[in-house]
Order: C-alpha cells, then structure tokens, then sequence
C-alpha cells in the first residue's frame, strides 16, 4: 500500500494543475516553442528541450488508449469503490494522461471510445481529474 | 561474417535456491558465484571480469566484489537495465572477453524481496516520493507493473480480439514445463478452470497471469569460444545478441504497450547470428506476464502483430508444440530472477542439459525486457559453432 498520509498535497509547482482541477478545468503544460503538451511535469519540453514551458487550459476531450479494472484496493480512495476503472487517455492536444474511467459500465468500454474530463472531490476539498465516456 | 558471431560462450552458471529463501541478496549473489565457478570448473582467482545487477531496491551494488574477495578485476561495474540486465550483462560481457580487457566475466543477479512474516505482494510496493502529479497514479489505482502491463493485455484484446483463454493457455502450457523442471515453484498441474478461478488483480490479469516473487541468486560466466571448449560444461555460443530501448514520449502518437522495440532487436539479433526467425528451435522469453510472451512473439516476428491470441492458443509453446518456449516454466512458474530466468534456462538448453524437458537446442532465443516494454536485450543461444 502507498503512503496515503496526504492524500492530496499540491506542491508550489503543482499548483496550477491542482487549482485547475479545482475550477473543472484540465491544466497542462505546453511547450511555447514547439506547442507539445506534457504530462505529469517537466522542466523541460521532451520533443525540443526548450524550458518555455506555460500552463495552459486543455481541451478534457480525447479517447480511450488504454483501461484495465483494478480489483484490489491499492490506496484508501479505493475503498468501496472497486473495481475501478484505470485509463490512459489520449487527449485531441497529443498528450497522453492516466486516470479513471467513472459513471460507465466497465465491461462496455473499449479502446478509442472518446471521453471528456470530469472531476472528482477528494478529501481535503482538492479535486482529480477523471474521465466518461461520451456517447 | 559478423565478428561477434560464434566469438564468445556461457561457460558457468550459477542457480542458488529459489524463492522463499531468507538470505540477504549479497549472500545468495555470492552463493550463486561460487556456484558458476564450480560449474565451470574455474576457480575464483580465474574471475577477472564482475558485471552485478540488483532488483528494483539496489539489495547488492558494487561492493559485491570485496564480498566475494575478488582481486585484480579488469573490468567491474554495477549495471541496471530491469529485466533486460541479464542479456546486457552477457552482452558487455561477451564484448569483453572478445576484445581481450578480461578472459572470464561473471554476470550476477541476486535479489530478495520476499521478506518472513509478509505477503508477497509486499515485495514491490514501497515506492514513493513522487510530485503531488505522478502521486495521482496510485489515487487513480494504477497499481505498478500489474497494472501498466494489464492496459497493454486489455488493449490487444480490444484490438484484435485476443481472448482470456489464450493468456490461460500461456501460463498453462508454462506449467506443464514447470512440472518437469525441480527447480519450480509451482509445479502442480494448471487447467483452464483453475486459470479462470485464480483472483482477479488488475483484470484481465488473474494471479496466474502474474509472475511470482522470488528471492535467490543467478551468476553466469562468458568467456571466449575457444577457452570455454576447454572447460568443464558444454559451451552455450554465443551466436547473436543486441539491445532496443524505447523511450515511451507521452505522446499519443506512439503505442507503447502494444510494440516494444523486439522486431530491431531480432533483426540486428538474427543478422550476427547469420539466421532467421525461423531457425529459431526454442524461445526462453521473457514472461513478466502472460501478455508479455504473446506480444514478444509479435514483435519477434514469429507471428504478425494482433496474431499471437491464436499463436499460442494450440498449445505449441507447451511440451510436445512446434515452438518449445519457457522450457522451464518460466517466471510465471518457475522463478522469478527478472532477465536470469530466461537466460539460466536458455544455457540449461542450449548445453543439452534439460533432462525430461529438453527441448530442440539448434538455436535458442532468449529475451529480457524491462520497464513496461521499454527496456530489452536478446540472445542467441547454440550448442555449436558452425
């Protein structure tokens, strides 16, 4: 089991994510020489290792690249929650960004159903993002 | 042709006991060293030559060689490469010896994350320190490899429709290897019932799609050709070997999970070896989970991307099928020593010295890979060297 003191705790540099997720709004950054977007954060642009780099607002909408079921409790957040739908989504902005798949039947989800993002309040009143499936 | 073909040979290698085996790493790597040694009927002031590997927690580092009292070392450095160390260490190794900087290099993994009195799946979940953004992954629930590689498995079966039942018939036709091999830990019979039963951990990964956990120790000694045929064991040759690492960008343009960097691995591979994919008589792959033996086949190239669900689903990787793979149950059955499992059965074989489970030796591949895909290394093993 992870360390689940802290269940969220937004670090000075995490913050623009964390107060985004809290306005509903998916914030990333983005490279303002090259445009690529990044997740989780970077220092420096991985495509062409500029350090410009500015939260931006993302777009939430993208499609499913990846979902499996999570059937063992792994973090407190789990409890009375499994299975739980774990997902990697590919966001129309090029980037790749984990989270869970939520008010869906998880045996219907496949691979390239387009979602849109949603959030979730956590303990402590910070909220995640988390994705469904648009129909 | 290439000069690295037929150059070099496996001359020792070294098992110690496997699994719920409560010794320090440094012990069971020193164990495991002794052990090549004997094997190979060198003695230990021969070892000229030290490449070391631990787990994910560094259990054994570069002390290792006072541990073991080795002077006088050419060549001597602590390599982490995951699950592809094993086939990197054998390839620095082999480089080694062939350009003369040492003539016997031992390549050791040990590790020990079983610990008395906690469940194994204990073992890996100690990671943290993460930023606040990285944390949401255990949030989410991405349980660690489990989870990466159970994306991967769902993913193909959404693609090309790759059925439960052939993950099932991966780990089953691994165990009916494990049953000839003693050296196993499970080596019960395994059917599709018991497959369908075991508990679910990221679905569709049942525990039995999972490898186990295990602690023990492996060592290996390259050598060149010409000294090991004067040694105690059957050379394994060296016949090819190479590495891919791919860097997964984040980016959604890429397919991380479904194509590794296998098919560069085996065409650089089978063009030292002067062979093709189809002289290859037996595979010892690296099976973190079922879906990784049946995507490392795709990539491969014994069969097309999307195709490995109906490649396996006959039964031709068990005892009796056309491609003998995992001879010895692999990790899923056998142990868990990351990239050493493949590579301590591909020399068992590849010697002739696989008893009951012998399988057809002309030309073994052995393949290690590390991260999710990301990390990999292959060998070619063969019993000649012509």
């Amino acid at each position: 089991m992870n360390d689940q003191t802290g269940w969220i705790q937004p670090t000075e540099a995490t913050m623009p994510f964390f107060e985004g997720a809290k306005q509903g709004v998916l914030r990333l950054q983005s490279c303002d020489d090259c445009s690529m977007w990044m997740y989780p954060i970077k220092k420096r642009c991985q495509a062409c290792g500029s350090n410009e780099l500015s939260w931006k607002d993302a777009s939430g909408k993208g499609a499913v690249y990846a979902h499996a079921r999570l059937h063992r409790q792994y973090h407190a957040r789990h409890k009375d929650k499994l299975p739980i739908v774990i997902a990697w989504v590919d966001l129309e902005e090029g980037v790749r960004v984990p989270g869970n798949i939520v008010h869906s039947d998880a045996e219907t989800i496949k691979a390239g159903m387009p979602v849109e993002v949603t959030f979730e309040i956590e303990p402590g009143g910070w909220a995640i993002p988390v994705f469904r499936i648009v129909d | 042709m290439h000069p690295m073909k037929y150059a070099t040979a496996v001359c020792g290698l070294g098992i110690t006991d496997m699994g719920r085996v409560y010794r320090s790493a440094q012990e069971l790597a020193i164990e495991a060293v002794h052990l090549a040694l004997t094997d190979a009927g060198l003695d230990k002031s021969d070892l000229d030559g030290l490449l070391i590997n631990s787990g994910v927690t560094p259990t054994i580092d570069l002390q290792l060689h006072q541990a073991l009292g080795l002077q006088h070392l050419s060549v001597l450095t602590y390599m982490q490469g995951y699950g592809s160390s094993a086939g990197q260490m054998i390839e620095y190794a082999a480089m080694a010896v062939h350009n003369g900087l040492a003539d016997n290099v031992c390549c050791v993994f040990a590790d020990s994350p079983l610990q008395e009195n906690k469940r194994t799946g204990a073992a890996y979940s100690n990671r943290k320190g993460r930023n606040p953004i990285t944390a949401l992954m255990g949030l989410y629930g991405f349980a660690g490899a489990n989870a990466m590689y159970a994306l991967g498995a769902q993913r193909h079966m959404d693609l090309f429709g790759t059925t439960q039942e052939q993950f099932g018939q991966v780990a089953i036709s691994q165990r009916e290897w494990a049953g000839m091999n003693e050296r196993a830990t499970k080596r019960e019979p395994l059917d599709m019932d018991a497959y369908h039963a075991s508990p679910w951990v990221v679905e569709p990964f049942h525990v039995l799609d999972c490898c186990l956990v295990s602690n023990g120790g492996v060592a290996v000694i390259v050598t060149t050709a010409e000294r090991a045929r004067d040694l105690k064991q059957p050379p394994a040759y060296l016949r090819g070997f190479a590495q891919g690492h791919n860097h997964d960008t984040g980016a959604s343009n890429v397919d991380p999970l479904i194509r590794g960097p296998g098919e560069k691995i085996a065409a650089k591979a089978l063009a030292m070896a002067d062979a093709k994919i189809s002289d290859v008589t037996q595979c010892q792959l690296y099976d973190c989970y079922t879906y990784t033996v049946l995507e490392t086949l795709e990539d491969y190239g014994f069969c097309q991307k999307g195709e490995g669900g109906p490649f396996v689903e006959d039964g031709k990787l068990g005892p009796g099928g056309s491609l003998p793979t995992n001879t010895g149950g692999g990790s899923l059955s056998s142990y868990y020593m990351w990239g050493m499992t493949p590579v301590s059965e591909g020399i068992i074989q590849a010697r002739g010295q696989g008893g009951e489970r012998q399988a057809p030796n002309d030309l073994v591949l052995v393949t290690g890979n590390g991260g999710i895909l990301n990390y990999q290394a292959a060998l070619l093993l063969s019993p000649e060297s012509v």
